[in-house]
C-alpha cells in the first residue's frame, strides 16, 4: 500500500474510459431563507458502462437530487455548487452549453421518473408527444421512430397502437410508468436512470417491469443507475451499490459482497431493519433515532453520530471519508477497521 | 356523434328557458325602479292643457298599449312578444321597434369593445406567460406591476388622458364620434381609414385598462403549469424550449378560454364610460340613456341581448372545450 497513489492516477484514468458516467466531488445546496441546506455533499460516484448500479437511501437523502445533478437538471431552489460529471470520459455534463447538454439529455441519458405517471403533456397524443421528442432530436426517420416506440411498448406488454393514439388520462397508472419508460429507451440512450420508478406499481407488476428492464439493459448493454428505496429491489436488480445517507455515500460496492457483510451502521441498520417473509415479524428491527432532517445536514463529524449504535465522542470531531475495506467495498465509517 | 346531437339540442332547449327566465326577472325588476315614464308623459300632456281622456288617448296611441294595463297582462304580452321575435317599441324614440334600435348600436359597440377585448387579450395573455417566466426578475415585476396599475385606473380617466395627450396635446389622432362627419358611410377607403383612425383610441383605452386582469389570470395559470411534472418532464428529455413553451402555453391558457368567451358575452353590454367620453352610439351608451329616461321595453331589450349572448357564449364554450382539452371528451 505503499506507492498506491501514482498507481491510483493511471487506474482512475483507465477506469474513467470505462465509465459511462464519472461524477466527482459534487455539491448541490438548496436555498431556504435560513441559508443554504447541502443536500448531496462531496459525492463521488461512476457508473461502469453496461452495469447496473443500485442507488439507496432513504427519503430526503438526496439521492434524486444527486441523479438530477448529474443531469446537471436540479431545480430551483437547488443549485449545483461544485464538481464535474464526465460522460463516457469526455464532455463534462456541467460545463456544456445548454443546447448540447439538451441534445444529450434524453438521446444519451434516458431518465424515467419518480412520478412518471404525471411525465408526459395531458394535452398532446403519446404518439404526437414521441415525434416532439424526435423532432427535438433530430431524428430524421420519423416513422421509424414511432415503429421503434411500437415495438418497445409491446415488449412491455401494452396494446401499442392504442397507446399511442391514447392521452395521458385514458392510460393506467401501470400503463404510463411503461410508457414512461419506453420514452427514456426510444431513442437508444445508452444511459438510463430509473428514479423511484417502480415505486407506484403494485408488487405484480412491479416485478414484471423489473425483468423487462433487465433484459433490455442485458440486450442492449445499457448502464443503468436505479435509484430506490427499496433495499429488495435493489438487491434483485443491480449488480453495484451505493448507500446513501444525509447527502453522502456512505458505502459502496458489489451488491452481493455489501449486502452479505455490511460494514457501515446504516447499512447493517437497513438490512435488520427487513422484515423476513417467515419467522416472527419481530426480529425486523427498526432503525433507532429519526430521519436526517436540514439539522443532521448542518452538523459537524459523521452525519450518522445520532443513530450510530458504535459511535464514540471522536465520531463529532470530523467527517469520515470512503475508504477502501476490500476490493471494490468502500465505507466511510471511522469505526469499520476497528470492528472489523 | 349522436349524443354530441343530442346534448347539443338539450342546451339550445335549456339555453332558450334560461332567457325566458332571466327576461321575466329583467321585465319586473326594470318596473321595480322609482318613476314611470308613461305618467310623466301623462302629467306632461295634462299640463299641455289636455283632458284626462284625451292624454290617456294620446299616450295610448304614442306608445301603443295600454299604460294602466294590469302589469301580469304587460307581462303575458311582453313574453308573447318575445316569443315571435317582437321585442316591443321604444318609448323614448318614440315609436321605432326596440330591435332596430339595439341593432343599429351593436355594431358601433362591436368594433369598440370586440377589438378592445381581442388586443387586451393577447398583450395580456402575451405578458403572463413573460412576466411569469421572468417573475424573479425585475422586468417581470414591472409586468405584472403595470398590468395591476392600468387595470386599477377608471376607464373614464384612462380614456381624457389619452384623449388630452394625443388630441390636444399632441394632436395626431381625431377625438369623439365615431367617424369623420364630412365622409359619407359607405364601403371605401376614406371612410374605412376614418373608422379606423376614430377607433385607436377608444380601443386603446379599453386595452390598457383591461389587459392587466388577463396578465395576472394568465400569470398564475402559467405559474401552476411550470411546477407540473411534465414540464420538469419535457426539459429532461431534452425538448426544445420552444416546443416546452407551447405546452406551457397550451396547458395554461384553457382556463382563460373560459373566460374569454364569457367575456365576448359580455361585451354586448358595451363599455359606457368609453362610448360615453368617445361620443359612440354603442349599446353601452343606448343603455345609459335608456335608463335614464325609463323606457322600459329599450332596457329590456339591451337586457335581454346582454343575457342572450352571455348564454350562447356559454354553450359555445363547452362545445369548444372538449376541442381544446381532450380531458373533457367523453
Amino acid at each position: 500500500m505503499s506507492d498506491t497513489s501514482t498507481v491510483n492516477t493511471e487506474s482512475t484514468f483507465k477506469e474513467q474510459q470505462k465509465m459511462a458516467i464519472s461524477a466527482r466531488n459534487i455539491n448541490v445546496v438548496y436555498a431556504t431563507p435560513t441559508g443554504d441546506i447541502p443536500a448531496v455533499r462531496n459525492v463521488d460516484i461512476d457508473l461502469p458502462r453496461g452495469s447496473i448500479t443500485g442507488i439507496i437511501g432513504e427519503s430526503g437523502s438526496g439521492k434524486s437530487t444527486l441523479i438530477m445533478a448529474i443531469m446537471n437538471a436540479v431545480t430551483k431552489p437547488g443549485k449545483i455548487t461544485s464538481g464535474s460529471v464526465l460522460l463516457n470520459g469526455e464532455n463534462d455534463m456541467l460545463q456544456l452549453s445548454s443546447e448540447k447538454q439538451r441534445k444529450i439529455r434524453g438521446k444519451e441519458i434516458g431518465f424515467v421518473f419518480q412520478a412518471a405517471q404525471n411525465s408526459l403533456n395531458p394535452l398532446r397524443r403519446i404518439g404526437q408527444q414521441i415525434l416532439d421528442l424526435g423532432r427535438a432530436h433530430e431524428v430524421h426517420d420519423l416513422r421509424a421512430l414511432i415503429k421503434y416506440a411500437k415495438e418497445l411498448l409491446i415488449r412491455l406488454g401494452l396494446d401499442a397502437d392504442r397507446v399511442l393514439a391514447s392521452f395521458q388520462h385514458e392510460l393506467s397508472g401501470g400503463m404510463r410508468q411503461r410508457v414512461g419508460i419506453m420514452f427514456s429507451l426510444v431513442l437508444n440512450a445508452n444511459i438510463v436512470f430509473l428514479d423511484e420508478s417502480t415505486t407506484a406499481l403494485d408488487m405484480l407488476s412491479q416485478a414484471s417491469v423489473l425483468e423487462i428492464i433487465r433484459e433490455l439493459q442485458k440486450e442492449k448493454n445499457l448502464t443503468i443507475a436505479f435509484v430506490s428505496h427499496d433495499i429488495g429491489v435493489i438487491a434483485d436488480l443491480s449488480e453495484r451499490i451505493e448507500i446513501f445517507y444525509a447527502g453522502e455515500i456512505v458505502e459502496e460496492g458489489k451488491t452481493s459482497e455489501v449486502l452479505a457483510s455490511p460494514k457501515h451502521p446504516y447499512t447493517k441498520g437497513l438490512i435488520k431493519a427487513i422484515p423476513k417473509i417467515s419467522g416472527d415479524i419481530d426480529a425486523a428491527e427498526p432503525l433507532k433515532g429519526s430521519s436526517p432532517d436540514y439539522r443532521t445536514f448542518k452538523q459537524e463529524g459523521c452525519l450518522f453520530y445520532d443513530r450510530c449504535p458504535i459511535r464514540t465522542d471522536s465520531c463529532r470531531d470530523s467527517r469520515p471519508e470512503l475508504n477502501i475495506t476490500s476490493g471494490y467495498h468502500k465505507v466511510a465509517c471511522f469505526r469499520v477497521d476497528a470492528n472489523d | 356523434m349522436r349524443s354530441f346531437l343530442i346534448r347539443l339540442v338539450w342546451r339550445i332547449f335549456s339555453g332558450i328557458l334560461m332567457v325566458l327566465a332571466v327576461a321575466s326577472l329583467t321585465f319586473f325588476l326594470i318596473r321595480l325602479m322609482p318613476g314611470d315614464p308613461v305618467s310623466a308623459q301623462y302629467n306632461q300632456l295634462i299640463m299641455q292643457g289636455m283632458t284626462p281622456v284625451q292624454a290617456e288617448n294620446q299616450v295610448k296611441v304614442m306608445y301603443g298599449f295600454i299604460p294602466d294595463e294590469p302589469v301580469g297582462e304587460q307581462f303575458i304580452n311582453y313574453i308573447w312578444g318575445l316569443l315571435h321575435f317582437d321585442f316591443g317599441q321604444s318609448i323614448s324614440y318614440e315609436g321605432i321597434g326596440v330591435s332596430h334600435i339595439i341593432l343599429t348600436a351593436a355594431p358601433w359597440t362591436l368594433i369598440l369593445v370586440f377589438t378592445g377585448l381581442i388586443a387586451s387579450f393577447l398583450i395580456g395573455v402575451l405578458a403572463g406567460v413573460i412576466s411569469a417566466i421572468k417573475r424573479s426578475s425585475p422586468s417581470g415585476t414591472v409586468l405584472t406591476v403595470s398590468g395591476s396599475l392600468l387595470h386599477g385606473v377608471p376607464q373614464f380617466v384612462m380614456g381624457l388622458l389619452l384623449a388630452y395627450l394625443f388630441t390636444a396635446l399632441w394632436p395626431i389622432l381625431p377625438f369623439g364620434a365615431p367617424y369623420d362627419s364630412s365622409i359619407d358611410p359607405g364601403f371605401n377607403w376614406p371612410f374605412i381609414s376614418s373608422l379606423m383612425s376614430h377607433a385607436v383610441l377608444p380601443v386603446v383605452t379599453y386595452a390598457l385598462s383591461s389587459y392587466g386582469g388577463w396578465l395576472l389570470t394568465m400569470k398564475s395559470s402559467v405559474i401552476t403549469v411550470l411546477g407540473d411534472d411534465f414540464i420538469l418532464a419535457s426539459e429532461i428529455r431534452g425538448l426544445k424550449s420552444s416546443t416546452i413553451v407551447g405546452y406551457i402555453a397550451h396547458n395554461a391558457i384553457l382556463p382563460l378560454f373560459t373566460l374569454f368567451t364569457l367575456s365576448i358575452g359580455f361585451m354586448f353590454g358595451g363599455s359606457v364610460f368609453i362610448e360615453n367620453i368617445f361620443d359612440y352610439p354603442g349599446l353601452g351608451n343606448l343603455l345609459l340613456k335608456s335608463i335614464d329616461t325609463r323606457d322600459y321595453p329599450l332596457m329590456s331589450g339591451a337586457f335581454l341581448l346582454i343575457t342572450i349572448a352571455v348564454i350562447v357564449a356559454n354553450i359555445i364554450t363547452d362545445f369548444l372545450y372538449t376541442f381544446v382539452d381532450p380531458r373533457i371528451r367523453r
